[in-house]
This record gives structure tokens, sequence and C-alpha cells, in this order.
């Protein structure tokens, strides 16, 4: 029997076609079969191949989400100590009351400025997510809140400076003309990056192309790919890539052509990469001694890149989440001209955001913006490189906590006193989570929006429960990679009293007296998102059918190849810098005259990298990577996605051994902002010196401050980058075994 | 008699458990002891040349099943229209109530497996009965992001995927004739 047909009685169930918004690179099409109010199974997309896009195993456990017996169904008010956990069942209009009458206070005591909204991406859907509330924030008067995408924002300030703009990816079936695939700190097997983009991988690996993984760990694409595994010590990746362009350069092998007619400030980095201007030569032995790469090695991968006809160099964001992360990317989209494989079929620009424009959740609908009245006035940010002017208006989203804590005296633009925590955990999430822990305990009140109790939420002074996904309709994309559009459909009813944070924003425009906030249906609002968006409205004329069956894809005759048209037509399609060209020489960077951000990219040494003298403290360098079962922090309490790869901090066994660890050994991972307690896996797949602690996992202090939850934000810093990149993955550690009870 | 096989690409496999999630889905396995679908890995080699498998470890419906041979009971039998081994829990003794419980030590896939309840039934793979009857593949197929699995008669499968019975981690056994068919992924060190 076809699930199709069972008919719609309650008994029998129904079918529901939908996908997830969490904040994942892939929208996956789901059928979820509901019976009496429950998600009893789930099934995968039904399309034909090729055009299938299949799940993976997080959103297979999504009714072990959904329907999870820790999921937090009434508004709460604590009655304990802030980070306890002790909280008390209330009713919404207490709720809300207390809401309104708290920002009230703010506003009339302090200013609108002091009333923070922490937002973030744990659901992105179009109308029910965290845009309503904004919106209604500033007819209040206006908030503050913070700037930089804690993913992505090295890559995103790259790619602005040399290309203007975030467009860099090429539609995923391309990888079939590449001949030569470089993933460079990329793991799409575990973070990802475009539902099926592993299986283009494998396609192409199988078309013939060679793959080399450069990574300090062999993660798990490398392991099914790579042909060759090119361990390099975490921070040093463009002094890797700056020395491939010295022997490019030495031997020849760069296409001049194309630096001539299509990019600006080659000479500049030529006189860097050769000694020219500070002088010293950027040679393979300079760069092998600072990335623990060989010498040949790095010769090699420089000859074999230069040659490959085509080649693509797929550099992740994961490497740019560090103290200078924005050279990684800008080194690298340097090399992809260096070998003229930009607008290039098989080829690719490099820049790690890998995004095409059809499809792209950058460009979703939503609900239309207000302007932030405590935002008005003073110079225009808008497309700005000087992070320092953007950061007069914002905290540095990894500085959050920094900013609650110090306010106008350290230099922030407001004094908090009153923060609202929609759709992330970043207490969690963000660097130095011991100090963030502080920094919530300082705050005059907390609001938080959850589905669960977690790590954040426990110091809140009001938690609003929120529905999941199967609890309403939306609309959502995945981030970077159509070529598709996808709807969420409500499967069942909000469990217990749930709202969406839209329908939260509406309930409290109503406490406040603000008129007409929602002058639609949840239904309206849908149809005309879609309408009126300027690439689903041609697209998608038949606007049930788009939401019954979930999905729209839309056919590309060819796959997309970005800056295309500016390669084959130069002069009628410049790229959007102010020179018109590649920048690989930025003058907008030279007159901003930040040394941490020079107009050419560069290798640059950081605090906690590998050189800093804190390695006679802590030795060892660690790696925060993205979980495998888990999306960050969310789906944590699933089971079934627990059980299938233990948490676990990977140590080579040379390190192992030199501190008496084996295998499974619990062992503490400390530094000086924190401790926490692990099972240690001694694995021949990580390079030495180097300890990784994939980030996601909760919370949890005891008594003495050790964190039993293997969080790995108690270790990293509470910083940003030049360019705004948040510092997650420049940190230095020492292990050893935790002999508690001995 | 047609006897169905098990079809794994190994040089697809990435190890992400999709497949046995995905199984405890559809048959709604509560308890972390109970994984119908298994995923093993295999790592060689020392940094930095390293080879790294896995390989995906439903039952695999062996011709002649050692689990079946040694049941004191009879609970498990072989269907003949379609060769899979199935396990009939009203004769089945239960974890308690059966002396040795031989088909755990019989079978060297782990495959059979008991609940945590009192006296628990064997249970074990049945490769998606009810999904075959309506004409679907097993949810693990359905489910694999990289398109690495397929059930289908095992002449069917050796004249699409040939006749290579071993991959990294699985011995073929001549005396159980384990009825899956691999793509073994060559060792070449990284």
């Amino acid at each position: 029997m076809n699930s199709e047909t069972t008919g719609t009685s309650e008994e029998q169930g129904k079918v529901v076609r939908t996908t997830s918004a969490f904040d994942c690179g892939g929208r996956c099409p789901l059928r979820l079969k509901v019976i009496n109010g429950e998600i009893v199974n789930i099934e995968g997309d039904d399309a034909p191949e090729p055009e299938q896009l299949r799940a993976c195993l997080r959103c297979r456990a999504l009714r072990k989400y959904v329907h999870h017996p820790d999921r937090l169904l009434y508004p709460l008010r604590r009655v304990g100590e802030k980070g306890k956990g002790e909280f008390e069942r209330i009713s919404w209009d207490e709720a809300l009351d207390t809401i309104v009458e708290k920002l009230t206070h703010v506003k009339e005591t302090y200013g609108n400025e002091s009333i923070f909204m922490a937002l973030s991406g744990g659901y992105l859907g179009a109308l029910h997510g965290a845009g309503g509330l904004v919106k209604l924030m500033s007819l209040f008067g206006g908030y503050s809140t913070h700037y930089g995408n804690v993913s992505s924002e090295g890559a995103v300030w790259a790619v602005l400076t040399q290309y203007g703009s975030v467009m860099v990816g090429h539609s995923r079936e391309d990888l079939m003309n590449s001949k030569l695939i470089i993933l460079w700190g990329w793991d799409p097997a575990r973070m990802i990056s475009g539902t099926n983009t592993m299986y283009h991988l494998i396609k192409a690996k199988e078309n013939g192309a060679k793959v080399i993984c450069i990574d300090p760990r062999f993660n798990d694409s490398g392991s099914l790919l790579a042909d060759q595994w090119i361990p390099v010590r975490p921070g040093t990746d463009a002094a890797m890539m700056v020395a491939m362009a010295n022997v490019m350069i030495k031997e020849n092998l760069q296409d001049q052509p194309f630096l001539d007619k299509y990019t600006v400030g080659f000479d500049k980095f030529k006189d860097y990469v050769m000694g020219d201007e500070d002088g010293v030569e950027k040679t393979p032995a300079w760069a092998a001694e600072i990335s623990g790469v060989p010498e040949q090695v790095i010769i090699d991968l420089a000859r074999e890149y230069a040659a490959a006809d085509p080649g693509t160099l797929m550099d992740c964001q994961g490497p740019a989440r560090s103290a200078t992360g924005e050279q990684y990317i800008r080194c690298a989209m340097t090399l992809c001209a260096m070998t003229g494989n930009i607008g290039k079929a098989g080829g690719g620009a490099g820049g790690g955001l890998m995004g095409i424009p059809v499809g792209h959740m950058f460009r979703s609908s939503g609900i239309p913006p207000v302007k932030n009245p405590a935002e008005a006035g003073g110079k225009s940010v808008r497309g700005t490189l000087d992070l320092n002017l953007r950061l007069q208006k914002r905290m540095h989203t990894n500085k959050m906590f920094d900013a609650i804590l110090k306010g106008k005296a350290g230099g922030y633009p407001a004094d908090i006193k009153l923060a609202w925590f929609v759709a992330n955990n970043y207490l969690n999430q963000l660097g130095n989570t011991n100090k963030n822990a502080e920094a919530l305990k300082s705050l005059d009140f907390m609001i938080i929006s959850e589905l669960f109790m977690t790590p954040t939420a426990r110091y809140a002074d009001i938690i609003l429960p929120v529905t999941s996904i199967a609890e309403k309709n939306d609309l959502t994309r995945p981030w970077p990679s159509g070529p598709y559009y996808t709807a969420i459909n409500k499967a069942i009813e909000p469990l217990g009293e749930c709202k969406s944070d839209w329908e939260i924003a509406c309930a409290l425009a109503e406490k406040l007296g603000v008129e007409d906030f929602n002058p639609y249906t949840e239904s309206e609002w849908l149809k005309m998102f879609v309408e009126l968006n300027p690439e689903t409205g041609p697209q998608i004329k038949d606007n049930d059918k788009f939401r019954e069956e979930g999905i729209h894809r839309v056919d590309l005759p060819e796959p997309i190849i970005a800056f295309k048209k500016e390669i084959e037509d130069p002069e009628n399609n410049p790229f959007s810098t102010p020179s018109g060209k590649i920048e690989i020489f930025s003058q907008r960077l030279s007159d901003s005259d930040n040394p941490l951000t020079p107009p050419i990219p560069k290798y640059m040494s950081a605090k906690e990298d590998h050189t800093d003298p804190l390695t006679k403290t802590y030795p060892l360098q660690l790696l925060t990577p993205h979980p495998r079962n888990r999306i960050h922090s969310e789906m944590y309490k699933v089971d079934w996605l627990k059980e299938t790869h233990p948490h676990t901090a990977w140590i080579n066994p040379k390190d192992a051994a030199a501190r008496g660890i084996k295998n499974n050994d619990e062992v503490y991972v400390f530094n000086g902002r924190g401790k926490l307690i692990i099972p240690a896996f001694v694995t021949e797949k990580i390079v030495n010196g180097v300890v990784a602690i994939f980030e996601g996992a909760w919370y949890d202090p005891d008594e003495n401050g050790v964190c039993r939850g293997g969080c790995v934000n108690v270790l990293t810093l509470d910083e940003h980058s030049g360019g705004g990149a948040s510092v997650l993955k420049t940190a230095l550690v020492e292990v050893e075994p935790a002999r508690e009870g001995e | 008699m047609t006897q169905l096989g098990f079809y794994f690409n190994q040089t697809r496999c990435i190890g992400c458990h999709t497949c046995a999630v995905a199984c405890k889905d559809w048959h709604d396995h509560q308890e972390a002891t109970i994984n119908w679908m298994q995923i093993n890995t295999i790592e060689k080699g020392v940094f930095p040349h390293l080879f790294l498998a896995f390989i995906a470890v439903p039952c695999y419906h062996c011709e002649d099943p050692s689990c079946m041979a040694v049941c004191p009971a009879d609970a498990i039998s072989k269907r003949a229209a379609d060769g899979i081994v199935i396990v009939d829990p009203d004769k089945c003794l239960g974890r308690e109530g059966c002396e040795k419980t031989p088909c755990l030590t019989a079978c060297r896939s782990s495959s059979p497996q008991f609940g945590l309840a009192p006296n628990a039934k064997m249970q074990k793979c049945d490769f998606c009965l009810d999904r075959l009857e309506e004409g679907k593949q097993p949810i693990c197929v359905e489910a694999c992001p990289m398109f690495a699995l397929e059930i289908d008669s095992m002449e069917n499968l050796q004249q699409k995927y040939g006749k290579q019975q071993a991959a990294e981690g699985f011995r073929y056994s001549k005396k159980i004739r384990p009825a899956a068919l691999f793509t073994p992924k060559p060792e070449v060190f990284s």
C-alpha cells in the first residue's frame, strides 16, 4: 500500500512533506508519517535520481527531537539561582506582562540601547523566526545588537574585499568537470555544505578527479575521497598558500594573462611573496618551518594545482574561524586567480562560502524590517570593510558577553541591562563559556525563546517555549546551494503551549498596544513571500502545488559557475569592487591602514597560535570542528544521534604517550579559561601537537568548575580577527589524565 | 528459489550512520542495544599514510544461516520465496528462557539481538519485509546519502556489480554463504 494513499483519518495517519530549518547547509525533503498527532516515522525524498536529495542522520532522527521528553512546553519563570535550572510554570499572560514591564522599565530608566537582542540561526524560516520580534523592538524604540556571523564572517569579509560578491560557488554538479579537487579544511561529510554535496564529490572522484585533503585531521570526507592527506598545523594554511605562490612565480607557472586582465595588485603580492617587501622570501622551506608540511609536499602541490586544467580549491570557512582567518581565504582566492581557475567550468573561485545565487538563504524573503532607531545617525556602514566602523554601533558577536560585563566603560556602544536570546545557545557556542556564564549572571533581566533547557536557558528569568519545525508552516532555504526552494508544512499541532517566535512577537505587540502588527494570516504571508520574491515569484507559478510538495526544483540548463560573465565579458560585467577587478591589492584596506587587515593577503601569526610563548604552559593547539551527529548544539539531546558518535577529544598517539594517556581514558583538557573532562580518542588521524573536540556539546560545570559536558568553548577565546571572524579555532591547551576517585 | 541479497559499495561509505538511524526510526527501536544495522570502522596505517573504511552490517541473510542451525526452538527460518531469514517470536524461548542463546555466538555479524525487556525475544534485520511487500526498497537503502546500498536478487546484483563477496572488514564464508555482494574499498594509503 502506498503511504500517499492511506487517507487522512487520524488513525490511518497522513504523510506530510516538509524539510528542516536548522542552522544546516542542507534542506532535505522529508515525508513525515503522522498518526494521532505524533510523527511515527520518516521517509526521504521520492523524486527520481539524479534530482533526489537525501537527508543525513540528523533529520532521520527528527521525530526524537520534536517529541523529546525534555521539550519545554509552557512559559517558565526562574525560581532558583541563575544557572541552576530551577523554574516554575507560569501563564503566557504572566510571562508577557512581566516582559512588558521589564522592557518598559529598562527603556524609561536607561534608554532603548540597554535592551539587547541576541539573534542567531537556530531557526532559519522566513516567517516564524526572529525577524518579527526585532521589527517589534524597533517599533518599541530600538535595541542594541551584535555584528558578525559566527560561522562565516572571515570568509564573507574576504570575498567582499577581493570580489565584492558573496556568490562565489559553483552548483555542485560542476565538480564533475574538475580534474583536481583540493579539500582545504573542508569536511562536507560532516558539515552539510548543501544536500548531496558529498555525493557529487564521490561522483567526481569516480569520474577520475584527483582529490587532496588538507586538514590537521584526516577528516571524514578526506578519508573517503583523498588520494593524499596533507596534515597542516592549525593557523598556518596561509603560509602554505603563500609558499605555493612562491613556487608558481619562480617556475613561471602562473596564468599571467589572466592576472593582467582580471586582477589588480598581483605585483604587490609578488613583492611580498618574493621578499622584496620585507626581506623574507616566502619559500617552501619558510612555510615548511611554520606549517609542519614538508617543503617538497608544498612544491608538488603548487605544481599540481597550477597544472590542473581545471582544478578547484575548495577552501572551507573552518580554518577562517581563527585569529587571522580572512588571510587564509584571501590567499586561497589569490591562488585561484594565479591558476586562472576563476569563472571556469571545473575550476573555482575559492572564497569559502560556496554559494550560488539560486535558492540561496541570503535571498530569502521575510517580515519587512523597519529601521532600528537605536542605530540611527552616524556614518553609513553599508559595504564597508572597516570593522571598527561597524563596531561603533554594534558589539562583535563573539564579544557580546564581554560587552554585557563591561558596557560603555569597556568601549562598547551600550550598557546592557536586559537581553533576549532567540534561536541560539550563545553561552555554549561563543568563545570563553565560563566568562559568558558570569556575564549572564550580571544581567538585570534575561529572556530566552527556546525548545529545550539549554545551558544558556538555565540563566534566563523568563523562558518562552517555542514550536519545532513540525508545528508550523513556513518557507526555508539551504545556506549556500539550491538550486531549489523548500516549504515547511505543519505536521502536528503545537505541543503544550508552544508558540513560534513570530507568534510570540504578535502576542507581545498586542500587549504593547502596537496596532496592525500582523495584518495577514500565516498562509497570506507565505504566499506573499513566494510571489514577491524576485527569484520565486517568476519560478513558482502554483503556490498550492509548491506547498503540497514542499519543494520546487529549478532545472539548470548548465552548471552555475561563479563570475562566469565577469570573465567571459569583463567590459560589460565588471567585478563589484571599486576597481571593477579582482582585488589582490585593496585600496580600501590600504586607506583604512589597519595592521590586522593588510591590503594584500599575508600569513600572519597570532596570539595563542603555535608561536606563542604560552605554548610552554599549554603546548597543544585546539581545534573545534563541527559535530557529525547534531547541528552545532541543536539536537544534542537526541539519544539516537548521541549513540552514533561518542563525544571524544582526538589526540595523536605521540602526544598521548607523552602524557601517559591510552585510548578511551578520561582526560582533562584545560587552559587559563577553563577545564573539561572527556574520553580521549587516540588516533593517527590527527597531526601531533593538536587536540580536536567537536563543538556543540552542552556546558555542565561541576562544583570545581570542570565542565562535565565537554563544551569545548570553555577553552576558546572571546575575540575576533581583523576582518571580524570569531576566533574559535585559535587556542592553546594542555591535556592530562583525569584520575578522579583514585 | 530467489535469494535476495545486500549490496554495499564500500568505496562510497562515509560511516555517517544515516542508514542505522533510519532503521531505528522505521522499526521504532527505542533501546540503545538494538541496532539492526551496524557500522564497523577499519583503520590502518601510520600518520600520515592512513587507510579508513567502513562496513555496513545488517543481517546478510546467509544461504545456510548459522543462527538457524543452532536455534534450539526452530524459531529461525528462511523464507522459501526470497531467502530472507526471519525469527518467530512466538517460538523463540527468549533471552532468559533460552539456556545458551546460541544464536548470539553463532553469528559473526552480531545480527541476532535481544532487547532489555524481561525475557526479550530475539530480533534482527528482516530486510524491511513490510517495505518490500509494498514494492519499496528497505529504509537503509532509501536513506543512504551516498547511494551505496541496494537490495535485489543475488543474480541481478551479480549482473550489475560482479561477484565480489568480501570487503575490508568482511570475510566470506563458504559454509554459511552470506547473501551479500560488495564493491570493496582498495587498500590504498593516503
